[in-house]
């Protein structure tokens, strides 16, 4: 079941956030989508989201037409997200979280999955724990990335999750990011600007620049592109790459 | 836990009766305290667990009231027949309100205040339906069944305990359910709620509905009760206010907050302010909000229990099953 965006320009009153950008991602993928601050990188997901309706272009994921759609059924069509700021729903424990977004989203009661996520994001000890209030901000990044499992989804998509992590956790996070995509069959799009994250993580990488594809490619060949080192990643990032 | 408020739903059915059942005027205040109760309980299922706070719930009375109305005076419909069917006429009128559901907080709050109005100045010019300003006389009362009439004071208490004990169960009953969950969680996060599949504008509309309808019930109630409607009185601007005000003085965003600052505004008002003020006593409504939003934010409830609290058992987390059983 694919993604498929196709020239999808996304206008903010005088301000082009999005222009022209197609974008294909397969079943079982990983793709990182870097850029600098305001590139475009979470209007896009907006759109694909459904919180954001593109000025013009064609939006699909499988089946499911993505600019006519309501925001509420990308959910049940397998299309999960973050926020960049964590979004706890409030006054619910961490396990309420998981059962409100495994009931509306995937459309099925399972307590045993909902323990299989807890599990697997090391929250089973913070079950009971408001979300909003008695989280660590790791422990909400991993419940962001909790309720998006609940729902059961085919394309996990990750906005900075790994942001205002420290070293350790940040590498903890993506040792479990990597699990996600090996054990849970999942395709993902993953917004980063740590390089060796993606670099890491993702077998693609897309390069938004003022809202504009600007490279398409490996992360090692996208890193080297002197358009891309020149827009955003500097020579710091060549050095890496 | 439960015990409690089960013996205090039996005390309201079985030592009320006894104690107050020979004294009309005090069962006719208890009557309308409850009737006030019924709308803040109908408010409350749209404020505290849709989120949405209307200034607009005396157009639900309203029309709930002229619908029981006119069916049973016009078209002999049996009243609690027609009573049920001036829930569901006011459900429907709330259907005509949907398009606020796109605005949030003070726009909807306004956006629903001028839908009652209209429905008041439509209640006004439509006289060959509603009588117009000169309003419909000689409703019928609450009948009699196997024997019971339930036009006395003592039978209609009981209708109206019965119709708020109902209201109470519903409220319940979506609270601890998914929706009740969902509802709650759209409170601050409405994008995030709806990124995971919750129908958020739909979840709000049924909140309208359901709300709509109880006051409506109420509001036909109240009708077969007086025995007479006219719009400025059935659509009056305290069908609005007295809910939003007894929710915040009983206890925003709780269950029992909004029935106990009804019945303590209204009996309170009743009994004590309109003796000492027989002018203006409705001012005491702003001066006991106030002193409660400086006191006590919460409301009265939490200032009632908090004496209790320390003989409150400690919490038991309850088991991942019984979790979804009672969502379920």
């Amino acid at each position: 079941m694919p993604l498929r965006l196709e020239n999808i320009s996304v206008r903010f009153g005088g301000i082009a956030a999005l222009t022209g950008v197609n974008l294909e991602v397969a079943d079982d993928s990983v793709v990182g989508l870097v850029g600098p601050n305001g590139a475009g990188k979470t209007t896009l997901f907006n759109v694909i989201s459904g919180l954001v309706r593109p000025t013009e272009g064609s939006a699909r994921f499988g089946d499911t037409d993505l600019v006519k759609g309501k925001i509420h059924n990308r959910a049940r069509a397998g299309i999960g997200r973050t926020f960049q700021i964590p979004q706890p729903l409030h006054e619910l424990t961490v396990r309420e979280n998981l059962m409100v977004a495994q009931r509306f989203g995937a459309g099925r009661i399972d307590p045993s999955r909902i323990d299989e996520i807890l599990d697997f994001l090391n929250l089973t000890h913070k079950a009971d724990a408001q979300a909003a209030t008695d989280l660590a901000l790791s422990e909400q990044k991993a419940l962001e990335v909790g309720k998006a499992l609940a729902t059961e989804p085919k394309l996990l998509m990750l906005d900075e999750v790994l942001a205002g992590l420290e070293t350790s956790g940040k590498r903890a996070f993506m040792t479990m990011l990597a699990r996600l995509h090996r054990e849970w069959n999942l395709a993902m799009i993953v917004i980063e600007h740590d390089i060796e994250t993606i670099s890491r993580l993702c077998q693609r990488c897309v390069v938004l620049n003022f809202g504009k594809v600007i490279a398409d490619g490996t992360p090692d060949a996208v890193f080297r592109d002197p358009e891309v080192r020149r827009s955003y990643t500097g020579t710091g990032a060549a050095e890496h790459a | 836990m439960r015990a409690f408020p089960i013996a205090i739903v039996a005390a309201c059915y079985l030592v009320v009766p006894v104690v107050l059942g020979s004294n009309d005027y005090i069962l006719s205040l208890v009557i309308a305290a409850l009737t006030l109760a019924a709308i803040a309980l109908s408010w409350a299922l749209l404020g505290n667990l849709g989120g949405m706070v209307s200034f607009g719930h005396a157009a639900f009375f309203g029309v709930g009231a002229y619908t029981s109305a006119l069916l049973a005076k016009d078209l002999g419909v049996p009243v609690f027949l027609a009573m049920l069917a001036g829930g569901a006429g006011a459900a429907l009128a709330s259907v005509v309100t949907m398009p606020a559901l796109r605005l949030r907080g003070p726009y909807f709050a306004l956006a629903i205040l001028a839908y009652a109005q209209i429905f008041r100045i439509l209640a006004n010019q439509m006289t060959g339906v509603t009588g117009g300003a000169g309003g419909i006389l000689s409703i019928p009362p609450l009948p009699t069944v196997f024997g019971f009439d339930f036009s006395s004071k003592l039978g209609a208490y009981l209708v109206i305990l019965t119709l708020l004990v109902l209201g109470i169960l519903a409220y319940k009953a979506i609270r601890d359910s998914y929706w009740g969950l969902a509802l709650k969680a759209m409170h601050d996060s409405e994008d995030a709620t709806r990124v995971i599949g919750v129908p958020s504008t739909r979840l709000k509309a049924a909140m309208l509905v359901v709300s709509a309808f109880m006051a409506g019930v109420a509001g036909a109630f109240n009708a077969h009760v007086i025995g007479f409607l006219e719009p400025d009185y059935a659509f009056a601007g305290t069908w609005s206010v007295i809910p939003v005000v007894a929710a915040i003085f009983g206890g925003y965003r709780t269950l029992s907050g909004p029935i106990l600052g009804a019945l303590v505004i209204y009996l309170l008002d009743q009994l004590l302010f309109k003796t000492l003020m027989p002018q203006g006593h409705q001012i005491m409504f702003g001066v006991l909000l106030g002193a409660m939003i400086l006191f006590s934010p919460s409301g009265l409830l939490p200032l009632l229990t908090k004496p209790f609290a320390r003989f409150k058992p400690a919490k038991r987390t309850p088991t991942p099953e019984k979790r979804h059983a009672a969502a379920a």
